[in-house]
């Protein structure tokens, strides 16, 4: 989820509002699924005050910005849906000053861009660091850490249009980039340059790379790695820039764009638009006008709406409560809802996502919540029926429950048990060696209880009911989950027969007719062990713990142990 | 002084003491067992209660001479000294050999010699012609029957006798058929013991009157016996009253482990409001997981830094159709979902890739095409998670979910599940909704709720499926969906403040463990 920090009387000012506590702001964010992050209003000037915001949506993207989370609050306010006169769209094409020529060798390797010029007011130092942060968070967040928006700002000044963007060879290029004083090449960028390590792998394996120059060659970007140190290097005062994003998912190209347009001019600045040409068909065509509005109406029926949210809001109210979402409805029927997706938004997939915004623009608080009507039977699964009467037993037989993790250590689970580690299934990408595999018995967990609890007063007695991963290559997955109850008993005189009698206690009231074969596992003593059977089908295994396996665990008291499967149990 | 409450919660035995031995008097364990007929130990008992309670206290130690009876020695009283043994088998059948002897006693050679040799020396026995033993005379000697005397007078003190009890012939004949070291091939083993003399003070004078006036006498009766019962024999006396106030012994008992006990009284809960429990496997496959729920494959939330893959096997052999062709479809273009879908094309591959199930959610989805209609489901199950391991952090934990099914069912049925969740499972008072977002959900909703102990705090996240889940997985009613956050009201009610806790190894802290709260 993406977390901004957004300058306090930048905020305020761009909603129109002010909040005297952030008990008042918290409350007024929750239309915006925003949370606040940190509660501390310091430092005392509101100039200087950052507050921190999570945003918990992440279809919408335009509030993850100052200007657009204060724009949903104004509007959800004030009703007045703003009017972004500058975007051009299928039926409506606007006189572009400026013109980007894209050329075909880059459409293998990054496709799409959509751009724009913003221009008549000096850029403040606050201003900056949030163009920055929102540069960041929309390639980052959206854009899927920069594979499929790569935004760059740059300074119109340097700029001789029209501005190319076009595939090279890495070898082929060199410009001096970002936080360096020397020119180096493209590969030379992704080998030594700190964004180039980070970001290197989105182009690995190309052999042409993306690069925006312009008319004259000079670089002002090697997207999506870093802008050139002096075209790229947008400074406080500067009262006009050009923005672009590049990627390889056209409409979150052209919304980011969007955006941040609409941001700019929220701000107090002027949008020139740009021109693109394509030597290839883009989606929008072959030349299109940026910012560009491209999102397609959604049309909900009312009945719908209602059916959903439980109600019978009428027409007019629902028309009030998207308009407060900043959505222009528009009903001829008196049914059905054609709804305009505003510039910055492209998060209606469904028509059950306008019915949502209908919620949040009527508030929460005004629909009561209904007891439910349906009759229904409440059941347990049958295995945990099964369980807790195993259970049951267990603790007549004084033993304490225990619970325990699934994921543990190689070491635990298998060279400790002396069994291959084979059996066990594995996690390909462990965090640590701590928790690298599923367990495949409760046994492991059981020693480790008495690994650690050699203070506890003896008789030990401990049993738990859980779930063990079997490996099992006739499977679809080749893993089986089964419920398993394992048991030990640990004294001074703790033995085959003891956990024989108590193994012979539970199934007899179990219900279960049972016989032992002596078996040859490893984890316990040769000649004291056995397989218990249900018919031919094998249950489990009891048995005295060998004194290798208790040595592993650093145990110095006997131990026997039983492990049964509920599941072939509850079944046989 | 000693009121009359010290004095009645007296044993017998220190009463018993008290009334016997006068001020100043010395005692020791003999005398009492002598003059009181204590048994083996209780006197011992008494001294020391009676020394806690200062009246008696120590007057000298004495070191003495002890012979106690070593197994052979025991054997020796119960069957006889070989002596005797030989001397009876010869008298019954006439001569023998040594080894016939040997064999038919289960004697060694060495035991049927030295017995044969004392006998010889005091010429009850000899050797025939034939090489055989033959009584000479007919009486057992009496320096044999000494030794017989002293094993029968040590087996009646209880198995060892002082050397102050012996004559002097005695203490001689002991002094050769005794051992200190490697007695096992004698009768009797020497040892060292500690005598303790006591001394009765003044103090017994003020218990003596106390118990008078009580009228104790020491033979109050304590345990009931079967015996007593039978025999009726309770009747005619008194019963000692005990010590109410001494803190009662440990007792471990089999019990339940209260974590689980807390995730099952949620069970139970959620049981008794309608919902139908389900469950499932560890390993889940990228489908299930998170693509049936119309998590985009390209979601930034599904970086491998978010769920565990499995190593081997890497891929499920197949994913159940109609459902992933309809699940494809619905992420592609939205297929017959009413959706525009994700726009983007979906990857059969990596849908079957192995994970271990990273939310319970993957079962509700699993749950959609064998649910009724109209049904409620829910399961409290183990989700893994990528993530360090910490306080408020776990590898493994549990997770509740559920999902409501109904043609009725809606926004606002929504919102009273919630707030039954939170009256009736969380205990709340207040209850405030949010707006909320998950990727399966439209509307998405977000419950809080103000706890009378841990105050506001996020219960549960909650919503209606969206059509693209619901309908890819053959549903066609709305689907409510919820999950709720009980781990919070787990710790609080164990008294933790430690996720790790939960699943603690510590055998000792789990059995002291106690819910200080339950579901209702």
């Amino acid at each position: 989820m993406p977390k901004i920090e957004v300058n306090e009387e930048f905020f305020f000012q761009l909603a129109g509002q002010s909040w005297s506590n952030y008990e008042d702001l918290e409350q007024d964010l929750t239309i915006a699924k925003a949370e606040l992050d940190e509660w501390d209003r310091i430092p005392s000037d509101a100039g200087e005050r950052m507050i921190k915001i999570e945003l918990n949506d992440t279809n919408r993207p335009d509030l993850w910005t100052t200007a657009g989370l204060a724009r949903q609050l104004r509007i959800y306010r004030t009703r007045n849906i703003p009017s972004y006169p500058f975007f051009a769209s299928k039926g409506k094409s606007i006189d572009a000053a400026y013109r980007v020529v894209v050329e075909k060798s880059v459409r293998e390797v990054r496709p799409w861009i959509a751009c724009f010029v913003a221009k008549g007011k000096p850029i403040s130092d606050a201003l900056l660091k949030d163009m920055i942060q929102t540069q960041e968070k929309l390639a980052w967040n959206y854009g899927r850490k920069r594979k499929g928006v790569s935004i760059g700002i740059y300074r119109t000044g340097l700029i001789e249009w029209p501005v190319r963007y076009f595939g090279v060879e890495p070898d082929s290029v060199s410009f001096v980039p970002l936080q360096e004083t020397r020119s180096m090449t493209l590969s030379q960028i992704l080998k030594e340059h700190p964004k180039g390590v980070e970001y290197g792998s989105i182009l690995e394996g190309k052999t042409i790379h993306p690069l925006l120059t312009d008319s004259k060659g000079s670089v002002l970007s090697y997207p999506p790695i870093i802008n050139s140190a002096d075209i790229g290097a947008v400074q406080v005062d500067d009262s006009e820039v050009f923005i672009e994003v590049t990627g390889t998912d056209y409409p979150s190209v052209a919304l980011s764009a969007s955006i941040m347009a609409c941001d700019f001019y929220d701000i107090g600045f002027e949008i020139a638009n740009v021109r693109v040409d394509y030597e290839y068909d883009s989606p929008f065509g072959s030349s299109v006008i940026f910012p560009y509005y491209f999102q397609n109406k959604v049309t909900l029926s009312l009945i719908e709406a209602n059916r959903l949210l439980g109600d019978s809001i009428d027409l007019k109210k629902a028309q009030d409560a998207l308009a407060r979402m900043g959505l222009g409805a528009y009903c001829s029927d008196g049914l059905t809802l054609h709804v305009t997706p505003p510039e910055y938004r492209n998060d209606f997939l469904h028509p059950v996502d306008v019915a949502e915004d209908i919620m949040i623009g009527l508030g929460i608080e005004n629909f009561a919540p209904e007891r439910p009507s349906d009759f229904t039977i409440g059941r347990l699964t049958p295995i945990e029926v099964f369980s807790r009467k195993a259970k049951d037993i267990m603790i007549g037989l004084g033993y304490q429950e225990m619970i325990y993790n699934y994921l543990g250590s190689g070491i635990d689970y298998a060279e400790k048990m002396q069994i291959p580690v084979g059996q066990l299934v594995k996690i390909a990408n462990p965090m640590t060696e701590n928790y690298e595999y599923v367990r495949n018995s409760p046994i492991p967990g059981l020693l480790q209880t008495e690994s650690v609890s050699a203070k506890a007063s003896y008789p030990h007695r401990t049993f738990e009911v859980g779930k063990v991963a079997i490996k099992d290559p006739e499977e679809n997955y080749g893993v089986v989950t089964r419920q398993h109850i394992g048991f030990l008993i640990s004294h001074a005189q703790a033995d085959y027969n003891e956990i024989a009698s108590h193994v012979a206690t539970l199934m007899y009231f179990l219900g279960k007719n049972y016989t032992v074969r002596e078996s040859a596992d490893p984890r316990f003593v040769p000649g004291r062990q056995v397989e218990v059977f249900l018919e031919k089908e094998s249950v489990g295994v009891f048995g005295e713990i060998h004194p290798a396996v208790l040595e592993a665990f650093d145990v110095m008291m006997p131990c026997a142990v039983a492990e049964l499967d509920l599941d072939s149990l509850l079944i046989g | 002084m000693i009121d009359q409450s010290a004095a009645r919660i007296l044993h017998p035995l220190e009463v018993r003491i008290i009334l016997a031995f006068d001020e100043g008097e010395i005692i020791d364990s003999q005398r009492v067992k002598q003059v009181l007929g204590f048994r083996e130990g209780q006197e011992q008992q008494a001294f020391s209660w009676l020394l806690a309670k200062g009246v008696l206290e120590e007057a000298e130690r004495r070191t003495e001479v002890f012979y106690e009876l070593t197994p052979l020695g025991q054997e020796w009283h119960e069957k006889g000294i070989p002596a005797r043994r030989i001397f009876s088998l010869l008298k019954d059948r006439g001569p023998m050999s040594l080894p016939e002897i040997a064999q038919t006693l289960g004697f060694d050679q060495k035991t049927v010699g030295s017995a044969f040799g004392s006998l010889s020396k005091e010429a009850v026995c000899a050797i025939d012609e034939a090489r055989r033993a033959r009584l000479a005379k007919n009486e057992f000697p009496a320096s044999l029957s000494e030794i017989e005397s002293l094993l029968a007078l040590a087996a009646s003190s209880g198995g060892s006798v002082s050397e102050k009890a012996l004559s002097d012939s005695q203490r001689a004949l002991m002094g050769q058929i005794a051992k200190k070291r490697g007695a096992q091939d004698s009768p009797f083993r020497i040892t060292d013991r500690v005598r303790v003399l006591y001394r009765v003070t003044p103090i017994a004078k003020e218990y003596r009157k106390a118990i008078s006036t009580l009228g104790m006498t020491g033979e109050e009766l304590g345990a009931i016996t079967p015996e007593m019962l039978e025999k009726g024999t309770w009747k005619k006396g008194h019963f000692r009253p005990y010590n109410v106030q001494i803190p009662p012994a440990r007792v471990i008992p089999g019990r339940r482990n209260a974590y689980v006990e807390f995730l099952e009284g949620v069970k139970d809960k959620l049981v008794s409001l309608g919902f139908v429990e389900f469950d499932g496997n560890l390993v889940e496959t990228e489908f299930w997981n998170s693509d049936a729920l119309f998590m985009p494959q390209f979601h930034s939330a599904r970086d491998i830094h978010d769920v565990y893959y499995i190593e081997e096997p890497t891929h499920a052999k197949f994913i159940e159709e109609p459902y992933l062709s309809n699940v494809a479809a619905a992420h592609e273009n939205g297929g017959n979902t009413g959706s525009r879908g994700w726009q983007y094309q979906f990857d059969r591959d990596f849908t079957r890739r192995l994970i271990l199930r990273s939310q319970g959610t993957v079962l509700s989805a699993r749950q959609l095409p064998k649910a009724e209609v109209p049904g409620k489901y829910f399961g409290i199950v183990r989700c893994f998670r990528y993530d360090r391991v910490d306080a408020t952090h776990l590898s493994d934990f549990y997770q509740t979910e559920g999902i409501v099914l109904g043609r009725n069912v809606n926004l606002k049925t929504l919102l009273g599940f919630l707030e039954m969740f939170a009256v009736e499972v969380a205990g709340a008072k207040e209850v405030k909704y949010v707006p909320g977002y998950f990727p399966f959900t439209e509307p998405s909703i977000e419950v809080h709720i103000k706890h009378p102990v841990l105050g506001w705090f996020e219960l549960g996240g909650s919503g209606i499926f969206r059509p693209e889940v619901s309908s890819s997985l053959g549903v066609e009613v709305p689907v409510l969906a919820w999950g709720i956050g009980i781990d919070r009201m787990a710790l609080m009610a164990l008294g933790l403040n430690d996720l790790r806790d939960l699943f603690c190894s510590d055998l000792e802290s789990v059995r002291m463990r106690r819910s200080q709260y339950k579901i209702q």
